[in-house]
């Protein structure tokens, strides 16, 4: 049984790295992973639980010469109802539109979404495709201190990250995309609202007249981590989406995609969502 | 003629209670100096326990009883075919079985105690399917006497060795048996045959289940208890305890839903019960929502082949029926479910042959109770298959054929069951009508090879369930008491149970029909065994049926009180009387005199008299003979759905779109009860064809938590189109009937067949979950095989 001591409540983000670096502290955000996971045994609640509700540092959604920056606090209702994120980082606005309940959305932060680092969490694999990069904060001599991880080298296993105990995650910043660029989020569930994603899909890339430029993909749930799929971008670069660059960006995938089998899906059934899938996404955001 | 109340939109009377968070569930209860209980179920499938040390949990502080089979040797089986003790003496059969049990100052410190006690286990090998069970030299289930093998206490105590043991794990078996199928099948032109397979679902009540024990100084027994069958279940806790019933009592606190679960009694309640006995205290025990998942009975998973054949015109022929149930490692209403199914299989079309054959085996899984629909939705899902396929072969549409071989009022069938009212053919048209069944049928049909990847599909199915009570006890009746006092105010005491099905409301709209009076005129009370007249349970869709004539009849007799004091005083032939808004009415408009007021003299003249009457209603049923023949119900539902879905053959997903029911009622009584009744059971329906399932493996639930058991939410509901059928049945109570059960049997039959109608690919295991369709349209899927009867 874990037996919480403290509950402390900094109000800036100097304050919070302060209290972080004494050690023993449960960082809480939103407290949609951790408080479930802590009444089933997986997380273990330390003697400090640390809220970070009041920290103004990790608020807000902002753009700054073309970068985006989204706090680590930005709740997933703050995403939905932000025109910035909608028009210009939509692939993220689909995954949101797909994440759990409104009264889970309204605690959920994406901050917490990245520290959990489940590699079925919904934000995690828009920002992957938008080449998103973490800004971890840590104060370890008396002053702030920041470094900045692109989130293809932030996940490193299911729930783990690089980020170390005395880090925060302040922000997650993404290179504002070209006007011109397209995006798609596929979800797999079995239910509109409410459901763990067996597999997950983002697209995006430029439109250069038909052929398709700077491509991203990828998945979520069909590895350890999310996941980019270099092989499966490649096969689409510079080609017009038509069935056989689809078709050679599904096969493509299928070999950089190690799915598991567990009780929302079994490895076979997710390697055929990915196959199906991953060409209707791409088809309906050229489409668009 | 003052207004009607039947066929009106009337709000339940517990709404306001209920939708403003005021009603006192059992989980609000709180009874000054009660302790709390928890139960330490098995960490192993099958094993022999080999010691238990609770030595520790009694040490902690706080903690008031920590007790074992060892302390409680009067113990004695309960269940359906008592073969279940509540504590668990020498080994566990399943997960959920219940080992220890701890009383404390606080559910925190009960907890803590659990991990305290320390179990030693000897695995024995785990029987995880019916096949298993059913194969030689499988290990035995409940291979000795219970009470009788390695517990000594219990055989020196004198106790009877109540429950024998099985040598072959088969719990329990049915058969049935019309006409010769042999004969039928020689007389048909087209023979199919296919094996169903249906899964584990459970009840997922929102309020989870509890229960509150209490003995008075004379060693009373009060109970406040979720129970749908108050006075059966008083006499079963007698029986456990070995006391008299008459000092049991039963308090219901308003129940967050039953639908079926709360039938049986569980080993928590005598546990709790045993409890209070020990520490003279009241104890309290609440489940938690996994417990709930892990610890409630099932839905009975059945294995089913069945054989069926038709003539060229269509006619029916023959129907030859296999099952094997899951039953679990215990026996509850789960293995008595055949009974149900076998009405379906024989009645619901004209059959001439049948044979039936089933049986429940035990296995170290989760056990089955009953649940709404009792085996039918598992019956009509292979029925309904198979009248689509025949009507395939024969050449005609889905819906002709079904007319040809529907019943018809009148008909006595030869299981004996007699349909005095039967709107089946009404239910048949007017679904096939309203929702144009044909047509799209026909239009879908033609879409098969499109390339379009997501198809659309339309799907008919019919059930038929008892819907004037059942007759499975001696007695099938409900006594009412009613008063009116003087100001007019109905105490309407029934025997019948509230568990959120609206029978409060229905029952007062009943009887101030009858007495001419306003809703707000009349207060149930229906929760306490000491005060309320017997009855038999809430079940079989009965309470509507059973209980509202009951009350009509008390009313009837108030009335004709009433109205020949009223007669006599006013010196007018009491036949020109009648009661009406309130008021004693002469020739249907002279108002003579106020109602309040007159009974007010009544109460105060010098022959003062009370207007109090008792009446107790038996339906005009029998109990089936040896070869479950009987008309078992004084009156039977009907009803047709059709669902519209869409399938997305390419990720298996199916959205079911559209319902259009027909139900034969009878009459509608309440509109809004009933329509929100059916809609509810649609929901239900549509939970157990598309996304529930309770994951069993090697007797473990895997899945036992609302994310991963995924109950239907609100975006999923498809449209609904209903239509009543009011076929004025002759016995129910203003012409209804029982309607409880019957809108959650079809949906899974119709939406199988609607994934037939939309993609050419039959499938004959439930769920219909993405991936389980996806397999099937793919050929990837296993289908069911009959392994299990060779
Ligand atoms: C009913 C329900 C439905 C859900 N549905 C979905 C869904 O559809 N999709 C999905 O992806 N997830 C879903 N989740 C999971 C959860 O809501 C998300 O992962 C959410 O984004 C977590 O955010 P939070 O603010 O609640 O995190 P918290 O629970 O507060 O924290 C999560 C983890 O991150 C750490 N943490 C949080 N913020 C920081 C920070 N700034 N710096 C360092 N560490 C930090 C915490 O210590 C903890 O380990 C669901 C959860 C529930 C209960």
């Amino acid at each position: 049984m874990s037996v919480l001591e403290t509950y402390r409540a900094p109000q800036s983000l100097d304050e919070a790295a302060g209290i972080l670096r004494e050690g023993n502290v449960t960082v809480l955000a939103g407290g949609t992973d951790v408080m479930p996971q802590s009444r089933i045994g997986k997380l273990k609640l330390q003697p400090v639980l640390m809220s970070l509700r009041r920290v103004p540092e990790l608020r807000g959604i902002c753009e700054e010469g073309g970068t985006v920056r989204l706090g680590a606090l930005v709740t997933i209702s703050e995403l939905l109802e932000s025109a910035l994120v909608r028009e210009r980082l939509n692939v993220l606005w689909q995954a949101c539109d797909h994440f759990a309940s409104d009264q889970i959305r309204n605690a959920a932060t994406v901050g917490g979404n990245l520290c959990n680092a489940s590699p079925a969490g919904d934000t995690l694999v828009p920002l992957l495709a938008l080449d998103a990069r973490a800004v971890l904060v840590s104060k370890p001599n008396g002053k702030l201190q920041e470094r900045r991880v692109p989130l293809a080298e932030f996940f490193t296993g299911p729930g783990r990250t690089v980020r170390t105990g005395a880090e925060l995650l302040a922000a997650a910043e993404v290179p504002l995309p070209p006007r011109e660029s397209v995006g798609g989020f596929y979800k797999h569930g079995t239910r509109p609202g409410l459901d763990i994603s067996a597999i997950a899909i983002a697209f995006v890339a430029r439109r250069e007249g038909k052929a398709l430029r700077d491509v991203r993909v990828a998945f979520g749930a069909v590895a350890p981590t999310p996941i980019r799929a270099p092989r499966a971008e490649a096969a689409l670069e510079g080609r017009a989406p038509d069935e056989p660059a689809l078709e050679a960006a599904a096969s493509a995938a299928l070999g950089e995609i190690r799915p598991i089998s567990d009780l929302r899906a079994s490895d076979w059934y997710r390697r055929e969502l990915v196959r199906n899938m991953l060409k209707r996404v791409i088809d309906h955001a050229c489409r668009m | 003629m003052s207004e009607t109340l039947i066929g009106k939109r009337i709000p339940k009377l517990d709404a306001p209670d209920k939708a403003s968070g005021k009603t006192r569930y059992i989980h609000d209860l709180e009874v000054p100096g009660a302790l709390h209980a928890k139960i330490l179920r098995s960490a192993q499938v099958h094993a022999r326990i080999v010691s238990i040390d609770t030595s520790a949990a009694k040490a902690l502080a706080g903690v008031h009883a920590v007790i074992t089979a060892a302390d409680v040797p009067w113990q004695r089986p309960i269940g359906v075919a008592k073969d279940h003790l509540p504590l668990k003496t020498d080994r566990v059969r399943s997960l959920r079985d219940e080992v220890a049990a701890v009383a404390a100052d606080s559910e925190e410190i009960a907890e803590t105690a659990l991990r305290l006690i320390r179990v030693q286990y000897e695995p024995l090998p785990v029987v995880a399917t019916p096949d298993q069970a059913l194969a030689p030299g499988a290990p035995l289930i409940h291979p000795e006497p219970h009470g009788a093998d390695s517990s000594p206490h219990l055989k020196s105590a004198g106790a009877p060795v109540a429950f024998a043991g099985k040598p072959d794990n088969i719990a329990m078996t049915f058969e049935y048996a019309q006409g010769d199928v042999a004969k039928g099948e020689a007389e048909s032109d087209f023979v199919v045959e296919d094996v169903f397979k249906l899964h584990y679902v459970t009840h997922c009540c929102m309020g989870i289940s509890g229960v509150i024990a209490e003995f008075d100084p004379n060693g009373n027994l009060l109970l406040y208890s979720n129970t749908q069958v108050p006075f059966l279940h008083k006499r079963e806790f007698a029986e456990l305890l070995g006391i008299d019933p008459a000092r049991i009592r039963i308090i219901q606190p308003p129940i967050g839903g039953g639908f079926g679960s709360k039938l049986d009694i569980y080993p928590f309640e005598p546990i709790v019960i045993f409890l209070a006995k020990i520490t003279r205290r009241p104890v309290k025990m609440v489940f938690t929502r996994e417990e709930e998942f892990l610890a409630s009975p099932t839905r009975q998973p059945v294995l089913l082949k069945l054989r069926s054949g038709c003539r060229k015109d269509g006619a029916l022929t023959f129907r030859t029926v296999e099952t094997v149930h899951d039953n679990g490692a215990y026996t509850s209403w789960g293995a008595t479910t055949p009974f149900v199914m076998m009405q379906t299989i024989s009645s619901l079309y004209r059959v001439p042959h049948c044979q039936y054959l089933t049986r429940a085996v035990y296995t170290n899984n989760p056990y089955a109770g009953s649940f709404r629909g009792y085996g039918n939705l598992q019956a009509t899902f292979a029925v309904e298959a198979h009248m689509d396929k025949l009507a395939e072969a024969v050449g005609m549409d889905g819906l002709a054929f079904r007319l040809k071989n529907a019943q018809d009022p009148g008909e006595v069938t030869p299981q004996g069951m007699h349909f005095k009212s039967c709107g089946f053919k009404d239910c048949l048209a007017t679904a096939a009508a309203r929702s144009e069944f044909l047509r799209k049928q026909a239009e879908n049909r033609a879409r098969w090879k499109d390339p379009n990847p997501v198809k659309r599909g339309v799907g008919i199915a019919s059930m038929l369930h008892v819907g004037g009570g059942a007759k499975i006890y001696p007695s099938d009746g409900c006594g009412t008491i009613l008063k009116i006092d003087d100001f007019a105010h109905v105490t309407l005491m029934t025997g019948a149970s509230e568990i959120g099905q609206g029978s409060e409301t229905v029952l007062s709209q009943l009887v101030c029909e009858e007495l001419g009076l306003p809703l707000s005129a009349v207060t149930v009370v229906n929760n306490d065994t000491d005060i309320t007249p017997w009855d038999v349970g809430v079940h079989a869709s009965r309470t509507t049926f059973i209980a509202g004539n009951s009350a009509i009849g008390a009313a009837k007799k108030a009335k004709a009180k009433i109205l020949a004091a009223a007669a006599a005083k006013a010196g007018v032939p009491e036949n020109e009387l009648s009661l009406q808004s309130g008021y004693i009415v002469r020739s249907g408009k002279e108002k003579l005199f106020e109602l309040g007021k007159f009974l007010r003299g009544l109460h105060f003249s010098d022959r003062a008299e009370l207007v109090m009457t008792t009446f107790y209603y038996e339906p005009p049923s029998k109990h089936q003979d040896k070869g479950f023949k009987g008309d078992v119900s004084a009156a039977y539902a009907w009803a047709t759905q059709v669902c519209e879905i869409e399938v997305d053959t390419q990720t298996g997903i199916v959205r079911l779109l559209k319902v259009t029911g027909a139900h034969d009622v009878g009459r509608v009584l309440n509109r809004l009860g009933i329509e929100g009744q059916i809609e509810g059971g649609i929901v239900m329906g549509q939970g157990y064809a598309l996304t529930e399932d309770l994951m069993v493996e090697g007797g473990v639930v895997k899945n036992p938590n609302f994310r991963d058991y995924k109950l239907v939410t609100a975006p999923e509901i498809p449209e609904m189109d209903v239509s009543f059928i009011e076929t004025l049945d002759g016995e129910g109570p203003q012409g209804a009937k029982g309607v409880g059960e019957a809108p959650a049997i079809c949906i899974a039959a119709a939406v199988a067949n609607a994934i037939y109608n939309a993609t050419g690919t039959r499938i004959t295991a439930l769920p219909f979950t993405p991936e389980n369709v996806y397999r099937a349209l793919h050929g990837a899927a296993k289908a069911p095989a009959w392994s299990a009867a060779a």
